[in-house]
């Protein structure tokens, strides 16, 4: 059985019509054309780096389309779309908060996509997944592992957080791929546990299932191995990312709310002793309580943030003429306040719109994988990873959470960031075409 | 379908997560323009500061005081072409902000009150334009500016000259100064030098007046009827208020002289038994007419001058101050600005204008000057009777008396030269005029620090009415042609 049409119209042969992933596609590729040639006027001249950009985008986009489209049955190709139109104003916005750094990232996106490809392609790519997943769990855990004990900051300062294997001129966030890896692990250990999960009954054995290892193992395997991301790496975002990504998991698999609640215990438990025990967690928490009196010193950045959106109002200062470049490190960790005052209210609204497209597009994918809870699972990690983390990078940008350093998926600056997320795209598309296994 | 249930409720948890977001970031664009982005600590404010081409600032002649230079890297700096219109105009920097006329004038300066209609505005912000602002136009003259700062070099002290009848002011110094083109370099050094300058000493002085009262008490007299040429005995006697000895502004032996000649020397004597003669009430009511008790504003500028007596308190005098307020060296103390109004005020046969100093402005782009509009009272302190004898009193004073330095041949110049005590030291007093016809010259105040020699101060005032009185004689030789 083939999967149910997500797509308005059968893909093959919508080369001269104008389908809803063509129009955001087309949306997309004016959007980076206008925007680099904006940047350009406020520069006062373009660079052959702007338009090596906007070519490298346009081919990407263009052969990565036609390949879904002519290979596939029915791809969600909509979610291309939207992972292009998001990368190609990331790239637009590195190019002008950080323009040195937009030929590696344009780079990175020749590779993203081809990976894209190659998972969306691979027609055995879920089955795959499936088999060799204890392999890519130890492979997973011994890069983290590694990164533990060769980390490295490109940065270079002492103080930063040694997140990175280095090789050579190329710097990899293990922490990237092994979110993708650990949903893979967790969907398929679910997807067979999940009917024993459920069996032991919620309203009935209450008792039972609190004190099941089944629940609590898995919990307990995650929240330790969340810890060691805090304790060893001093990589906040990634360990709440982790542990929230795993609870929504687990409570999809076994019905139980109780679960979200232990869960959200878990981490207020763990924020408590991460507040008296880690520096770390004490100065974002902090900061997010008081940024106020602080806003010349450590709270700089997120007073800045803040302004940022402030500066933006409605429509935003237009590209290249606001000033966030005052807020440190905004190229990476906030993105998202740049394009505030860059383009303002609608610009925020329009980032937000498309997250919300594309995860609710991810969690209807998980909703037609009848019979297949590797599948349905699988869609509900990655969307859950691609939502949770938008929101608590958003969030804290917005100092409505305390800040995580997490990227904001497909616009940061950042290899391993992009190469995942297009990735993780490549396997909800790819579940959007699979046969039942 | 499995999971139905669980994942739609995750799904709705994610959308509503998703509008929070939104809502918060609408709430700082809509709320934070009015709140934290006029925080002192927003660099935006002063990137947007820096960007500003504020408006040139023209002397009555037309000539260029001030500019604006934007450098070939887009950089805006404020160039001061002269340095003896730097206390009249103050400075302007972007880390300490605004003083002086720079201060008093900065709305318009910056283009704060351009009017700009809605396309115009809307084009600007599209296009991120710096804001420009209007040029104007003030009543210092650059002449009567370069002359006083040569003649005031290496004292300390302030002068102001008033037009007579309008109250323009033709020029302002307050020495030591400041140069505005390095004011960032030597804010520090400046800020905690001992000799002050920053404080404008020429309208925020505030100094024993002395000797300088005696202008106001001789009005006293006549009004009176005290008689102005018997000779008073002992008229030349020191006055000794507390450890003071008060003596004339020049040297005399114990010699008599009557109430006009010991106005002419400044011999304090006389002055304390006329005091003495009046009484507390009728000192006080006199010097309040004659508008020693309230600091006028000159609107904008440093606030009205200093503390001491910023309410319009009526002046207290007791019965057993009465000498020592005769004599000026009581509570009351004045600014050169309050004496050179007084002057004026007896140019202008006893009514003192209200001084101020802009004259016009002009929009940028534009090519005509709009006049500022104001009403301008004059503050009446004599009867014309009354002020065209003391003019009389100070003729004979640059003709015969202490002021005699302040005399230049064939210049009509009246004048008065007197001592006074601070604290710190002697105070040297003149306060002049010059006039081409009734009612129409121009008024000087002079003070000198730690200087016992008002026959300086009185050359000081000369040298300056003389340049005054060539300037209106050709303007009105111009005006008759």
């Amino acid at each position: 059985m083939p999967a149910e049409a997500l797509t308005l119209e059968n893909a093959q042969d919508t080369r001269f019509r104008l389908t809803p992933d063509a129009l955001i596609l087309a949306i997309a590729g004016i959007f980076l054309l206008t925007n680099t040639a904006a940047l350009a006027l406020v520069r006062g001249g373009i660079s052959p780096r702007d338009i090596a950009i906007v070519v490298v985008w346009a081919t990407c986009a263009l052969i990565g389309r036609r390949l879904l489209v002519t290979r596939l049955r029915q791809p969600d190709v909509l979610l291309f779309s939207l992972a292009m139109f998001l990368s190609g104003w990331g790239l637009v916005l590195i190019n002008r908060l950080a323009a040195p750094f937009a030929e590696r990232q344009t780079l990175w996106l020749v590779i993203a996509v081809a990976g894209l490809l190659l998972v969306a392609l691979t027609p055995r790519t879920l089955r795959l997944l499936r088999s060799f997943r204890y392999t890519l769990l130890v492979a997973g855990l011994a890069l983290l592992a590694s990164t533990i004990i060769f980390g490295e900051n490109p940065s270079g300062l002492p103080a930063a957080p040694e997140l990175w294997l280095r090789f050579g001129d190329i710097y990899l966030q293990p922490s990237e791929p092994l979110k993708i890896v650990l949903v893979v692990f967790l969907a398929s250990y679910l997807a067979e546990q999940y009917p024993a999960l459920r069996a032991e009954g919620i309203d009935t054995h209450l008792r039972r299932i609190a004190m099941s290892p089944r629940v609590f193992g898995p919990i307990l395997l995650m929240w330790s191995l969340s810890i060691v991301f805090l304790v060893w790496q001093r990589d906040l975002g990634a360990a709440i990312l982790f542990f929230a990504v795993f609870t929504i998991l687990l409570y999809v698999a076994s019905g139980s709310a109780l679960i979200v609640l232990s869960g959200a215990a878990l981490i207020v438990f763990a924020g408590l002793v991460g507040y008296f025990a880690f520096d770390v967690v004490r100065l974002r928490v902090d900061v997010w309580l008081h940024p106020w009196p602080e806003a010349g010193g450590r709270a700089y950045q997120i007073v800045q943030s803040l302004m940022a959106f402030a500066a933006g109002g409605p429509f935003g200062q237009g590209i290249g003429q606001g000033l966030p470049t005052f807020i440190p490190v905004v190229h990476s960790d906030f993105a998202f306040a740049a394009i505030a005052e860059e383009w303002g209210l609608l610009g925020v609204i329009t980032l937000i719109a498309c997250i919300a497209v594309l995860v609710t597009r991810g969690l209807k994918l998980a909703l037609f994988q009848r019979g297949r809870p590797f599948n349905a699972l699988l869609a509900v990690g990655l969307s859950a990873i691609l939502a949770t983390q938008s929101l608590l990078i958003m969030g804290g940008v917005l100092k409505l959470v305390p800040l995580t350093g997490v990227t904001l998926p497909f616009l940061s600056y950042g290899g391993s960031s992009l190469v995942t997320n297009f990735v993780l795209v490549g396997l909800l598309i790819r579940i959007s075409v699979s046969e039942a296994a | 379908m499995q999971f139905t249930r669980e994942i739609t409720r995750l799904l709705a948890a994610f959308i509503v997560s998703l509008f929070i977001v939104a809502g918060a970031a609408a709430y700082w664009a809509v709320v934070g323009p009015d709140t934290i982005l006029g925080r002192d600590d927003n660099p935006r404010r002063v990137v947007a500061e820096a960007r500003i081409r504020r408006g040139a600032i023209y002397d009555r002649n037309g000539e260029v005081l001030v500019e604006t230079v934007v450098e070939n890297d887009g950089a805006v700096r404020r160039n001061y072409l002269y340095p003896a219109t730097a206390s009249a105009l103050g400075y302007y920097s972007l880390r300490y902000g605004v003083g002086g006329a720079e201060a008093a004038y900065d709305s318009i300066l910056r283009g704060d009150t351009v009017t700009r209609d809605f396309g115009e505005t809307l084009v600007n912000s599209l296009l991120h334009r710096p804001q420009e602002g209007s040029d104007i136009r003030v009543s210092l003259d650059l002449e009567l500016q370069t002359v006083i700062a040569e003649a005031m070099k290496g004292q300390t002290g302030a002068v102001v000259m008033l037009d007579v009848p309008s109250g323009q002011i033709l020029a302002l110094a307050s020495v030591p100064t400041f140069d505005p083109n390095t004011l960032d370099a030597d804010w520090e050094t400046l800020r905690s030098a001992e000799s002050q300058p920053f404080f404008n000493r020429a309208l925020q002085g505030s100094y024993q007046p002395g000797g300088t009262l005696q202008t106001p008490l001789m009005a006293a007299a006549l009004l009176y009827n005290r008689p102005l040429n018997v000779p008073l005995q002992p008229a030349t006697r020191p006055v000794q208020i507390d450890d003071l000895e008060l003596g004339c502004a020049v040297r005399l032996p114990e010699i008599a002289l009557s109430l006009r000649e010991s106005y002419a020397f400044a011999c304090p004597f006389p002055f304390a038994v006329l005091g003495e003669a009046l009484g507390p009430a009728t000192l006080a009511a006199t010097l309040e007419t004659f508008g020693l008790t309230r600091q006028p504003t000159l609107p904008g500028f440093t606030a009205p001058a200093t503390a001491p007596t910023p309410t319009p308190e009526a002046l207290v005098i007791g019965r057993d101050d009465v000498i020592a307020a005769a004599v000026g060296q009581h509570d009351l103390t004045v600014s050169p600005l309050q004496m050179a109004m007084l002057a004026a005020g007896i140019v202008n046969d006893g009514n003192a204008p209200l001084p101020y100093m802009l004259l016009e402005t002009r929009a940028p782009g534009a090519s005509v000057w709009e006049p500022v509009q104001a009403i301008r009272p004059t503050s009446p302190i004599a009867t014309m009777n009354t002020a065209r004898q003391l003019q009389d009193l100070m003729r004979y004073a640059v003709a015969n008396g202490a002021a005699q330095n302040a005399g230049r041949p064939n210049i009509d110049i009246g004048g008065h030269a007197s001592l006074a005590y601070a604290g710190e030291g002697p105070l040297s007093w003149f306060i002049g005029f010059t006039t081409i016809s009734a009612r129409r010259g121009v008024a000087i105040a002079v003070v000198l620090e730690n200087s016992a020699d008002p026959g300086l101060a009185a050359d000081i005032g000369g040298t300056a009415l003389a340049v005054a009185h060539g300037q209106l004689q050709a303007a009105s030789a111009n005006s008759g042609a």
